[in-house]
Protein backbone atom coordinates (compact mmCIF):
# COMPACT_ATOMS: atom_id res chain seq x y z
CA UNK A 1 0.00 0.00 0.00
CA UNK A 2 1.31 3.34 -0.79
CA UNK A 3 1.26 6.12 1.53
CA UNK A 4 0.25 9.29 -0.52
CA UNK A 5 2.08 12.49 0.69
CA UNK A 6 -0.17 15.35 1.92
CA UNK A 7 0.74 18.60 3.79
CA UNK A 8 -2.30 17.98 6.63
CA UNK A 9 -2.58 14.87 8.86
CA UNK A 10 -6.39 15.46 8.38
CA UNK A 11 -8.71 18.01 6.38
CA UNK A 12 -12.74 18.22 6.92
CA UNK A 13 -13.86 19.92 4.46
CA UNK A 14 -17.48 21.57 4.75
CA UNK A 15 -18.72 18.32 7.09
CA UNK A 16 -22.22 17.62 8.08
CA UNK A 17 -23.60 15.11 9.91
CA UNK A 18 -27.53 15.21 11.63
CA UNK A 19 -28.68 12.87 14.28
CA UNK A 20 -32.09 13.13 15.69
CA UNK A 21 -31.51 16.25 18.43
CA UNK A 22 -27.84 17.08 17.29
CA UNK A 23 -26.14 18.62 14.08
CA UNK A 24 -22.70 19.08 13.24
CA UNK A 25 -23.01 21.80 10.97
CA UNK A 26 -20.41 22.46 7.80
CA UNK A 27 -17.56 21.78 9.79
CA UNK A 28 -13.82 22.77 8.41
CA UNK A 29 -10.82 21.94 10.26
CA UNK A 30 -7.03 21.03 9.61
CA UNK A 31 -4.20 19.76 11.23
CA UNK A 32 -0.81 20.11 9.49
CA UNK A 33 1.77 17.71 9.80
CA UNK A 34 3.73 17.53 12.86
CA UNK A 35 1.20 19.74 14.85
CA UNK A 36 -1.00 19.67 17.48
CA UNK A 37 -4.16 20.28 17.61
CA UNK A 38 -6.32 21.03 20.56
CA UNK A 39 -10.21 20.70 20.20
CA UNK A 40 -11.92 21.93 22.92
CA UNK A 41 -15.66 22.16 23.75
CA UNK A 42 -18.18 21.69 25.92
CA UNK A 43 -20.19 17.95 26.47
CA UNK A 44 -22.01 17.64 23.95
CA UNK A 45 -20.71 19.88 21.18
CA UNK A 46 -19.55 17.47 18.63
CA UNK A 47 -16.00 16.75 19.72
CA UNK A 48 -16.51 12.75 19.52
CA UNK A 49 -18.66 12.78 16.70
CA UNK A 50 -15.69 14.79 14.66
CA UNK A 51 -13.16 12.62 15.27
CA UNK A 52 -16.00 9.46 14.38
CA UNK A 53 -16.09 10.40 11.42
CA UNK A 54 -12.36 11.02 10.75
CA UNK A 55 -11.90 7.61 11.94
CA UNK A 56 -14.29 6.29 9.44
CA UNK A 57 -16.69 4.90 12.31
CA UNK A 58 -20.05 7.20 10.70
CA UNK A 59 -19.87 8.60 7.56
CA UNK A 60 -20.53 12.68 6.82
CA UNK A 61 -23.27 13.22 5.01
CA UNK A 62 -22.02 16.27 3.26
CA UNK A 63 -18.60 17.42 2.69
CA UNK A 64 -15.44 15.66 2.34
CA UNK A 65 -13.17 13.91 4.90
CA UNK A 66 -8.97 13.28 4.05
CA UNK A 67 -6.66 11.48 6.54
CA UNK A 68 -3.30 10.94 5.71
CA UNK A 69 -3.94 11.50 1.97
CA UNK A 70 -6.39 9.10 2.44
CA UNK A 71 -10.37 9.81 1.95
CA UNK A 72 -12.29 8.47 4.39
CA UNK A 73 -14.55 6.44 4.58
CA UNK A 74 -13.64 4.83 0.97
CA UNK A 75 -9.63 4.70 1.95
CA UNK A 76 -10.15 4.01 5.80
CA UNK A 77 -8.17 0.91 6.56
CA UNK A 78 -5.08 2.77 4.70
CA UNK A 79 -5.94 5.77 6.73
CA UNK A 80 -5.73 4.07 9.84
CA UNK A 81 -3.00 2.28 9.38
CA UNK A 82 -0.98 5.61 10.16
CA UNK A 83 -3.43 6.33 13.01
CA UNK A 84 -3.84 5.35 16.90
CA UNK A 85 -7.04 6.22 18.50
CA UNK A 86 -7.53 6.74 21.84
CA UNK A 87 -10.40 7.39 23.48
CA UNK A 88 -12.20 8.13 26.86
CA UNK A 89 -15.37 5.59 25.99
CA UNK A 90 -13.00 3.05 24.45
CA UNK A 91 -12.46 -0.42 26.03
CA UNK A 92 -10.11 -3.25 25.56
CA UNK A 93 -11.00 -5.99 25.16
CA UNK A 94 -12.18 -7.84 28.84
CA UNK A 95 -11.38 -11.41 28.81
CA UNK A 96 -7.86 -10.76 27.44
CA UNK A 97 -4.52 -9.53 29.50
CA UNK A 98 -2.52 -6.56 28.59
CA UNK A 99 0.04 -8.57 27.44
CA UNK A 100 -2.42 -10.53 24.96
CA UNK A 101 -3.22 -6.92 23.86
CA UNK A 102 0.03 -6.06 23.40
CA UNK A 103 0.83 -9.31 20.86
CA UNK A 104 -2.31 -8.77 19.13
CA UNK A 105 -1.91 -4.94 18.27
CA UNK A 106 1.85 -6.16 17.64
CA UNK A 107 0.62 -8.77 14.92
CA UNK A 108 -1.13 -5.84 12.81
CA UNK A 109 1.09 -3.13 12.89
CA UNK A 110 4.85 -3.57 11.71
CA UNK A 111 6.17 -0.14 13.20
CA UNK A 112 5.56 -1.55 16.69
CA UNK A 113 8.31 -0.57 18.69
CA UNK A 114 8.96 -3.52 21.46
CA UNK A 115 11.49 -1.81 23.27
CA UNK A 116 9.33 1.19 23.54
CA UNK A 117 6.32 -0.72 25.13
CA UNK A 118 8.34 -2.01 27.50
CA UNK A 119 9.63 1.25 28.73
CA UNK A 120 5.70 2.96 28.76
CA UNK A 121 4.95 0.15 30.86
CA UNK A 122 7.42 0.36 33.19
CA UNK A 123 7.04 4.17 33.14
CA UNK A 124 3.09 3.11 33.11
CA UNK A 125 3.44 0.99 35.86
CA UNK A 126 1.56 -1.42 34.93
CA UNK A 127 1.84 -5.26 34.62
CA UNK A 128 1.43 -7.06 31.20
CA UNK A 129 0.13 -10.43 32.76
CA UNK A 130 -2.52 -8.48 34.79
CA UNK A 131 -6.32 -9.49 33.01
CA UNK A 132 -7.81 -6.12 31.63
CA UNK A 133 -11.32 -6.91 33.99
CA UNK A 134 -9.08 -5.97 37.01
CA UNK A 135 -7.60 -2.59 35.56
CA UNK A 136 -8.92 0.56 36.95
CA UNK A 137 -9.64 3.45 35.06
CA UNK A 138 -6.66 5.20 34.66
CA UNK A 139 -4.85 1.76 34.24
CA UNK A 140 -7.13 1.29 31.47
CA UNK A 141 -6.15 4.30 29.66
CA UNK A 142 -2.63 3.93 30.10
CA UNK A 143 -2.86 0.16 28.40
CA UNK A 144 -4.65 1.96 25.72
CA UNK A 145 -2.45 4.47 25.14
CA UNK A 146 0.57 2.34 25.75
CA UNK A 147 -0.77 0.67 22.90
CA UNK A 148 -1.64 3.17 20.48
CA UNK A 149 2.00 5.25 21.45
CA UNK A 150 4.26 1.81 20.67
CA UNK A 151 2.41 1.49 17.13
CA UNK A 152 4.59 5.15 16.35
CA UNK A 153 1.79 6.49 14.82
CA UNK A 154 1.60 9.32 12.01
CA UNK A 155 -1.05 10.52 13.50
CA UNK A 156 -2.44 9.63 17.41
CA UNK A 157 -6.19 10.85 18.44
CA UNK A 158 -6.84 11.47 21.61
CA UNK A 159 -10.72 11.93 22.55
CA UNK A 160 -10.62 13.59 26.15
CA UNK A 161 -7.89 10.30 27.25
CA UNK A 162 -7.64 12.89 30.59
CA UNK A 163 -11.41 12.46 31.94
CA UNK A 164 -12.08 10.84 34.95
CA UNK A 165 -8.15 10.59 35.57
CA UNK A 166 -6.85 11.02 38.90
CA UNK A 167 -3.89 14.37 39.42
CA UNK A 168 -0.95 11.90 39.24
CA UNK A 169 -2.18 9.68 36.16
CA UNK A 170 -3.41 12.71 34.42
CA UNK A 171 0.62 14.22 34.95
CA UNK A 172 1.70 10.87 33.62
CA UNK A 173 -0.21 10.71 30.48
CA UNK A 174 0.30 14.63 29.94
CA UNK A 175 4.08 14.17 30.31
CA UNK A 176 4.61 11.32 27.80
CA UNK A 177 2.59 13.24 25.94
CA UNK A 178 5.06 16.13 26.15
CA UNK A 179 7.94 13.45 25.16
CA UNK A 180 5.78 12.52 21.77
CA UNK A 181 5.46 16.23 20.93
CA UNK A 182 8.87 16.59 20.34
CA UNK A 183 8.84 14.28 17.35
CA UNK A 184 8.04 16.87 14.79
CA UNK A 185 7.19 14.49 12.46
CA UNK A 186 4.03 13.34 14.50
CA UNK A 187 0.48 14.70 14.58
CA UNK A 188 -1.90 15.03 17.78
CA UNK A 189 -5.78 15.50 18.41
CA UNK A 190 -6.07 15.98 21.17
CA UNK A 191 -9.88 16.83 22.08
CA UNK A 192 -10.93 17.86 25.86
CA UNK A 193 -13.08 19.81 27.73
CA UNK A 194 -10.27 20.98 29.97
CA UNK A 195 -8.37 24.20 28.65
CA UNK A 196 -5.35 23.62 31.01
CA UNK A 197 -4.55 20.49 29.51
CA UNK A 198 -5.35 21.58 26.35
CA UNK A 199 -3.31 25.29 26.84
CA UNK A 200 0.03 22.97 27.61
CA UNK A 201 0.16 20.48 24.96
CA UNK A 202 -1.13 22.32 22.20
CA UNK A 203 -0.15 24.59 19.34
CA UNK A 204 -3.15 24.77 17.33
CA UNK A 205 -6.75 25.44 19.13
CA UNK A 206 -10.14 24.52 17.66
CA UNK A 207 -13.22 25.84 19.57
CA UNK A 208 -16.55 24.03 18.71
CA UNK A 209 -19.37 24.05 20.09
CA UNK A 210 -23.45 22.68 19.81
CA UNK A 211 -21.67 21.56 16.41
CA UNK A 212 -20.20 24.28 14.92
CA UNK A 213 -16.80 25.30 14.42
CA UNK A 214 -16.60 29.04 16.65
CA UNK A 215 -12.59 29.65 16.20
CA UNK A 216 -9.24 28.11 14.85
CA UNK A 217 -6.28 29.38 14.82
CA UNK A 218 -2.48 28.91 16.14
CA UNK A 219 -2.66 29.09 20.47
CA UNK A 220 -0.39 32.12 20.47
CA UNK A 221 -2.26 33.98 18.24
CA UNK A 222 -5.20 33.17 20.55
CA UNK A 223 -3.09 34.22 23.65
CA UNK A 224 -1.92 37.47 22.18
CA UNK A 225 -5.16 38.89 20.67
CA UNK A 226 -7.87 38.53 23.76
CA UNK A 227 -7.27 40.75 26.13
CA UNK A 228 -9.40 42.39 28.77
CA UNK A 229 -9.25 45.78 29.86
CA UNK A 230 -10.74 47.40 32.73
CA UNK A 231 -11.65 51.25 32.57
CA UNK A 232 -12.26 54.22 34.47
CA UNK A 233 -15.09 55.95 32.99
CA UNK A 234 -16.15 59.60 34.03
CA UNK A 235 -19.21 60.56 34.04
CA UNK A 236 -20.08 62.41 30.82
CA UNK A 237 -17.82 60.20 28.60
CA UNK A 238 -19.34 57.95 26.22
CA UNK A 239 -16.97 54.93 25.24
CA UNK A 240 -16.14 54.90 21.59
CA UNK A 241 -18.14 52.24 19.29
CA UNK A 242 -15.35 49.81 18.65
CA UNK A 243 -15.50 46.67 16.58
CA UNK A 244 -14.51 43.36 17.69
CA UNK A 245 -15.70 44.22 21.03
CA UNK A 246 -16.89 40.73 22.51
CA UNK A 247 -18.43 42.01 25.63
CA UNK A 248 -18.77 45.28 26.93
CA UNK A 249 -19.77 45.33 30.93
CA UNK A 250 -20.76 48.55 31.86
CA UNK A 251 -21.06 49.78 35.97
CA UNK A 252 -21.10 53.42 37.29
CA UNK A 253 -18.57 54.38 36.63
CA UNK A 254 -15.96 51.23 35.79
CA UNK A 255 -16.41 49.35 32.70
CA UNK A 256 -14.53 46.00 31.34
CA UNK A 257 -14.37 45.18 27.64
CA UNK A 258 -13.26 42.44 25.92
CA UNK A 259 -11.38 41.93 22.53
CA UNK A 260 -9.99 39.55 20.67
CA UNK A 261 -8.43 41.84 18.31
CA UNK A 262 -6.07 43.74 20.45
CA UNK A 263 -3.68 45.96 19.21
CA UNK A 264 -1.92 48.40 22.01
CA UNK A 265 -3.72 51.52 19.46
CA UNK A 266 -6.82 50.33 21.33
CA UNK A 267 -5.64 51.93 24.72
CA UNK A 268 -4.82 55.25 22.80
CA UNK A 269 -8.66 55.11 21.20
CA UNK A 270 -10.34 54.32 24.38
CA UNK A 271 -7.82 56.94 26.59
CA UNK A 272 -8.63 59.83 23.63
CA UNK A 273 -12.35 58.91 24.76
CA UNK A 274 -11.58 60.00 28.00
CA UNK A 275 -11.48 56.32 29.44
CA UNK A 276 -8.94 55.83 31.83
CA UNK A 277 -7.31 52.52 31.10
CA UNK A 278 -6.67 50.85 35.14
CA UNK A 279 -5.57 47.41 33.66
CA UNK A 280 -5.23 45.57 30.85
CA UNK A 281 -5.21 41.54 31.44
CA UNK A 282 -4.01 38.67 29.26
CA UNK A 283 -6.37 36.16 29.24
CA UNK A 284 -6.68 31.62 29.90
CA UNK A 285 -7.66 30.04 26.87
CA UNK A 286 -10.67 28.80 29.65
CA UNK A 287 -11.59 32.44 29.82
CA UNK A 288 -11.28 32.70 25.69
CA UNK A 289 -12.84 29.57 25.02
CA UNK A 290 -15.90 30.51 27.50
CA UNK A 291 -15.97 34.53 25.95
CA UNK A 292 -15.86 32.51 22.27
CA UNK A 293 -18.58 30.06 22.74
CA UNK A 294 -20.81 32.48 24.72
CA UNK A 295 -20.17 34.74 21.53
CA UNK A 296 -21.00 32.34 19.20
CA UNK A 297 -24.49 31.52 20.67
CA UNK A 298 -25.37 35.04 21.25
CA UNK A 299 -24.54 35.30 17.27
CA UNK A 300 -26.72 31.80 16.53
CA UNK A 301 -29.70 33.46 18.54
CA UNK A 302 -29.69 37.00 16.90
CA UNK B 1 0.08 -4.31 7.40
CA UNK B 2 2.18 -7.67 9.32
CA UNK B 3 -1.05 -9.86 9.11
CA UNK B 4 -4.67 -9.44 8.19
CA UNK B 5 -7.08 -7.26 10.64
CA UNK B 6 -9.84 -9.29 9.45
CA UNK B 7 -8.57 -12.52 10.23
CA UNK B 8 -6.63 -11.08 13.08
CA UNK B 9 -10.26 -9.99 14.72
CA UNK B 10 -11.50 -13.65 13.46
CA UNK B 11 -8.60 -14.85 15.41
CA UNK B 12 -9.40 -12.65 18.51
CA UNK B 13 -13.17 -13.35 18.83
CA UNK B 14 -11.88 -17.30 19.19
CA UNK B 15 -9.75 -16.94 21.74
CA UNK B 16 -12.58 -14.72 23.40
CA UNK B 17 -15.42 -17.41 22.74
CA UNK B 18 -12.87 -20.48 23.48
CA UNK B 19 -14.72 -20.81 26.80
CA UNK B 20 -18.18 -21.19 25.42
CA UNK B 21 -17.14 -23.68 22.52
CA UNK B 22 -14.96 -25.70 25.38
CA UNK B 23 -18.03 -25.85 27.62
CA UNK B 24 -20.78 -26.27 24.65
CA UNK B 25 -18.66 -29.33 23.91
CA UNK B 26 -18.12 -30.86 27.14
CA UNK B 27 -21.69 -30.79 27.87
CA UNK B 28 -22.95 -32.41 24.75
CA UNK B 29 -20.70 -34.57 24.57
CA UNK B 30 -21.24 -35.60 28.60
CA UNK B 31 -24.74 -35.76 27.27
CA UNK B 32 -24.12 -38.31 24.89
CA UNK B 33 -22.60 -40.37 26.94
CA UNK B 34 -25.60 -40.06 29.41
CA UNK B 35 -28.12 -40.99 26.39
CA UNK B 36 -26.71 -44.02 26.48
CA UNK B 37 -28.11 -45.72 30.29
CA UNK B 38 -31.39 -46.45 29.81
CA UNK B 39 -34.53 -44.49 29.13
CA UNK B 40 -34.03 -41.63 32.04
CA UNK B 41 -30.60 -41.12 30.78
CA UNK B 42 -31.81 -40.89 27.25
CA UNK B 43 -34.16 -38.90 28.05
CA UNK B 44 -32.20 -36.46 30.22
CA UNK B 45 -28.85 -37.02 28.09
CA UNK B 46 -31.23 -36.01 24.76
CA UNK B 47 -32.60 -32.44 26.45
CA UNK B 48 -28.95 -31.59 28.39
CA UNK B 49 -27.64 -32.39 24.38
CA UNK B 50 -29.93 -30.17 22.89
CA UNK B 51 -29.36 -27.26 25.60
CA UNK B 52 -26.08 -27.16 24.92
CA UNK B 53 -26.51 -26.94 21.15
CA UNK B 54 -28.78 -24.02 21.66
CA UNK B 55 -27.88 -22.83 24.82
CA UNK B 56 -24.35 -22.73 23.28
CA UNK B 57 -25.20 -20.87 20.29
CA UNK B 58 -27.50 -18.18 21.78
CA UNK B 59 -24.19 -17.87 24.20
CA UNK B 60 -21.81 -16.99 21.66
CA UNK B 61 -24.06 -14.88 19.52
CA UNK B 62 -24.51 -12.65 22.49
CA UNK B 63 -21.33 -12.53 23.73
CA UNK B 64 -19.75 -12.28 20.03
CA UNK B 65 -22.01 -9.23 19.40
CA UNK B 66 -23.77 -7.63 21.98
CA UNK B 67 -21.05 -7.56 24.78
CA UNK B 68 -18.25 -5.84 22.47
CA UNK B 69 -20.90 -3.29 22.12
CA UNK B 70 -21.36 -3.03 25.61
CA UNK B 71 -18.40 -2.90 27.16
CA UNK B 72 -17.49 -0.63 24.16
CA UNK B 73 -14.56 -3.05 23.05
CA UNK B 74 -15.72 -2.53 19.48
CA UNK B 75 -14.50 1.08 19.65
CA UNK B 76 -10.51 -0.46 19.96
CA UNK B 77 -11.57 -2.81 17.20
CA UNK B 78 -12.53 0.34 14.90
CA UNK B 79 -9.78 1.81 16.00
CA UNK B 80 -7.43 -0.42 13.53
CA UNK B 81 -6.72 -0.48 10.29
CA UNK B 82 -9.97 -2.01 8.94
CA UNK B 83 -13.35 -0.62 7.60
CA UNK B 84 -16.80 -0.45 9.54
CA UNK B 85 -17.63 -2.88 7.04
CA UNK B 86 -14.93 -5.75 7.18
CA UNK B 87 -15.42 -5.27 10.86
CA UNK B 88 -18.87 -6.04 11.16
CA UNK B 89 -18.27 -8.98 8.32
CA UNK B 90 -15.32 -10.16 10.64
CA UNK B 91 -17.85 -10.64 13.79
CA UNK B 92 -20.33 -12.76 11.55
CA UNK B 93 -17.52 -15.18 10.19
CA UNK B 94 -16.17 -14.91 13.86
CA UNK B 95 -19.83 -16.08 15.57
CA UNK B 96 -20.33 -18.50 12.57
CA UNK B 97 -17.27 -20.43 12.92
CA UNK B 98 -17.20 -19.85 17.30
CA UNK B 99 -20.70 -21.69 17.19
CA UNK B 100 -19.50 -24.09 13.96
CA UNK B 101 -17.07 -25.81 15.39
CA UNK B 102 -18.81 -26.98 18.99
CA UNK B 103 -21.91 -27.80 16.68
CA UNK B 104 -19.77 -30.08 13.95
CA UNK B 105 -18.11 -31.88 16.12
CA UNK B 106 -21.29 -32.56 18.21
CA UNK B 107 -23.16 -33.37 14.92
CA UNK B 108 -20.89 -35.38 13.83
CA UNK B 109 -20.16 -37.24 17.18
CA UNK B 110 -24.50 -37.48 17.97
CA UNK B 111 -24.57 -38.65 14.04
CA UNK B 112 -22.19 -40.74 14.39
CA UNK B 113 -23.89 -42.47 17.36
CA UNK B 114 -26.52 -44.04 14.91
CA UNK B 115 -23.95 -46.15 12.91
CA UNK B 116 -22.46 -48.05 16.21
CA UNK B 117 -23.84 -51.43 16.66
CA UNK B 118 -26.16 -50.29 19.56
CA UNK B 119 -27.77 -48.24 17.30
CA UNK B 120 -28.37 -50.43 14.44
CA UNK B 121 -32.54 -50.69 15.16
CA UNK B 122 -32.54 -46.98 15.29
CA UNK B 123 -30.22 -46.43 12.03
CA UNK B 124 -33.37 -44.79 10.65
CA UNK B 125 -33.14 -41.85 13.26
CA UNK B 126 -30.35 -40.13 12.05
CA UNK B 127 -32.45 -38.41 9.53
CA UNK B 128 -34.42 -36.85 12.88
CA UNK B 129 -30.67 -36.17 14.33
CA UNK B 130 -29.69 -34.35 10.80
CA UNK B 131 -33.14 -32.52 10.90
CA UNK B 132 -32.85 -31.41 14.65
CA UNK B 133 -28.93 -30.07 14.55
CA UNK B 134 -29.66 -28.59 11.26
CA UNK B 135 -32.86 -26.80 12.97
CA UNK B 136 -30.67 -25.85 15.61
CA UNK B 137 -27.73 -24.21 13.23
CA UNK B 138 -30.78 -22.24 10.94
CA UNK B 139 -31.91 -20.86 14.88
CA UNK B 140 -28.24 -19.58 15.59
CA UNK B 141 -27.89 -18.09 11.65
CA UNK B 142 -31.35 -16.25 12.73
CA UNK B 143 -30.15 -15.25 16.31
CA UNK B 144 -27.22 -13.75 14.84
CA UNK B 145 -28.06 -12.30 12.36
CA UNK B 146 -30.79 -10.42 13.85
CA UNK B 147 -28.22 -9.28 16.93
CA UNK B 148 -26.58 -7.76 14.22
CA UNK B 149 -29.70 -5.94 12.61
CA UNK B 150 -31.30 -4.72 16.18
CA UNK B 151 -30.03 -1.92 17.54
CA UNK B 152 -31.75 -1.79 20.83
CA UNK B 153 -31.34 -4.13 23.83
CA UNK B 154 -34.86 -4.74 23.66
CA UNK B 155 -35.47 -5.88 20.21
CA UNK B 156 -32.30 -8.24 21.15
CA UNK B 157 -34.59 -9.59 23.59
CA UNK B 158 -37.28 -10.17 21.51
CA UNK B 159 -35.40 -11.87 18.74
CA UNK B 160 -34.09 -13.92 21.69
CA UNK B 161 -37.82 -14.97 22.72
CA UNK B 162 -38.61 -15.38 19.15
CA UNK B 163 -36.19 -18.00 19.12
CA UNK B 164 -37.46 -20.11 21.82
CA UNK B 165 -41.02 -20.14 20.54
CA UNK B 166 -39.45 -21.37 17.35
CA UNK B 167 -37.94 -23.86 18.37
CA UNK B 168 -40.47 -24.89 21.16
CA UNK B 169 -42.87 -25.44 18.35
CA UNK B 170 -40.00 -27.18 16.15
CA UNK B 171 -39.93 -29.50 18.86
CA UNK B 172 -43.44 -30.13 18.94
CA UNK B 173 -43.78 -30.84 15.20
CA UNK B 174 -41.02 -33.14 15.03
CA UNK B 175 -42.14 -35.20 17.41
CA UNK B 176 -45.04 -35.84 16.21
CA UNK B 177 -45.94 -39.51 15.85
CA UNK B 178 -46.73 -39.42 11.89
CA UNK B 179 -43.11 -37.78 11.90
CA UNK B 180 -41.45 -40.13 13.72
CA UNK B 181 -43.16 -43.20 12.68
CA UNK B 182 -41.13 -43.97 9.44
CA UNK B 183 -37.96 -42.78 11.06
CA UNK B 184 -38.26 -45.46 13.33
CA UNK B 185 -36.47 -48.16 11.14
CA UNK B 186 -33.07 -49.82 10.79
CA UNK B 187 -32.71 -47.93 7.81
CA UNK B 188 -32.17 -44.46 6.79
CA UNK B 189 -35.52 -42.56 5.12
CA UNK B 190 -35.78 -39.67 3.79
CA UNK B 191 -39.18 -38.72 4.12
CA UNK B 192 -40.80 -35.94 2.64
CA UNK B 193 -41.27 -34.13 5.96
CA UNK B 194 -37.51 -34.51 6.46
CA UNK B 195 -36.51 -33.29 2.78
CA UNK B 196 -38.81 -30.25 3.31
CA UNK B 197 -37.04 -29.67 6.71
CA UNK B 198 -33.72 -29.62 5.43
CA UNK B 199 -34.31 -27.85 2.39
CA UNK B 200 -36.11 -25.09 4.57
CA UNK B 201 -33.40 -24.80 7.45
CA UNK B 202 -30.55 -24.77 4.64
CA UNK B 203 -32.67 -21.45 3.20
CA UNK B 204 -32.96 -20.18 6.63
CA UNK B 205 -29.15 -20.35 6.95
CA UNK B 206 -28.69 -18.85 3.80
CA UNK B 207 -30.86 -16.32 3.86
CA UNK B 208 -29.64 -15.20 7.17
CA UNK B 209 -26.18 -14.93 5.84
CA UNK B 210 -27.42 -13.37 2.65
CA UNK B 211 -29.67 -10.69 5.06
CA UNK B 212 -26.42 -9.99 6.78
CA UNK B 213 -24.52 -8.95 4.44
CA UNK B 214 -26.78 -6.98 3.13
CA UNK B 215 -27.72 -5.12 5.94
CA UNK B 216 -23.91 -4.86 6.20
CA UNK B 217 -23.26 -3.33 2.90
CA UNK B 218 -25.57 -1.08 3.78
CA UNK B 219 -24.83 0.61 6.94
CA UNK B 220 -23.07 4.09 7.31
CA UNK B 221 -22.42 4.16 10.66
CA UNK B 222 -20.29 1.44 12.14
CA UNK B 223 -20.44 2.33 15.81
CA UNK B 224 -23.60 0.88 17.64
CA UNK B 225 -24.01 0.61 21.40
CA UNK B 226 -26.47 -1.52 23.24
Amino acid sequence: MTQQVSPQAFALRGVSKAFRYFKLENLSLELPLGQILGLVGPNGAGKSTTIRLLMGLMTAETGSIEVLGHRVPEQVAAAKAGVAFVSDDMRLFSGATLAWHMRFVASIYPEWDEAYARTLLKHFNLRAEQGVKGLSRGEHIKSMLLLALARRPRLLILDEPTSGLDPVARHELLTELMQIVRDESRSILFSSHNTLDVERICDQIAFIDRGRLVDARDKESFLDRWRRISLDVPTGVTLPRLKDVVNLTLGEQLATLTTDRYEPALDAVLQASGARITDVQRMSLEEIFVASVMRSRAEVQS
Amino acid sequence: MKSSVFWALVRKDIYVLRGFMIITVAVGLAALVGMRFGRIGFAIGGILFLTANVAGGIFIAMYSLLTERKEQSNLFALSLPISGFKYDLAKLVSGYVGYGIPWSVLTAIGLAGYFMPYAAADRGMFVYGLVLQLFVMALFSFVLVWLFVVASEVLAGLVILISNICFSLFMVTLNQPEVTRPLHSPHIVWTPFALWAIAGELAVIALSTALALFALSRRRDHLRSL
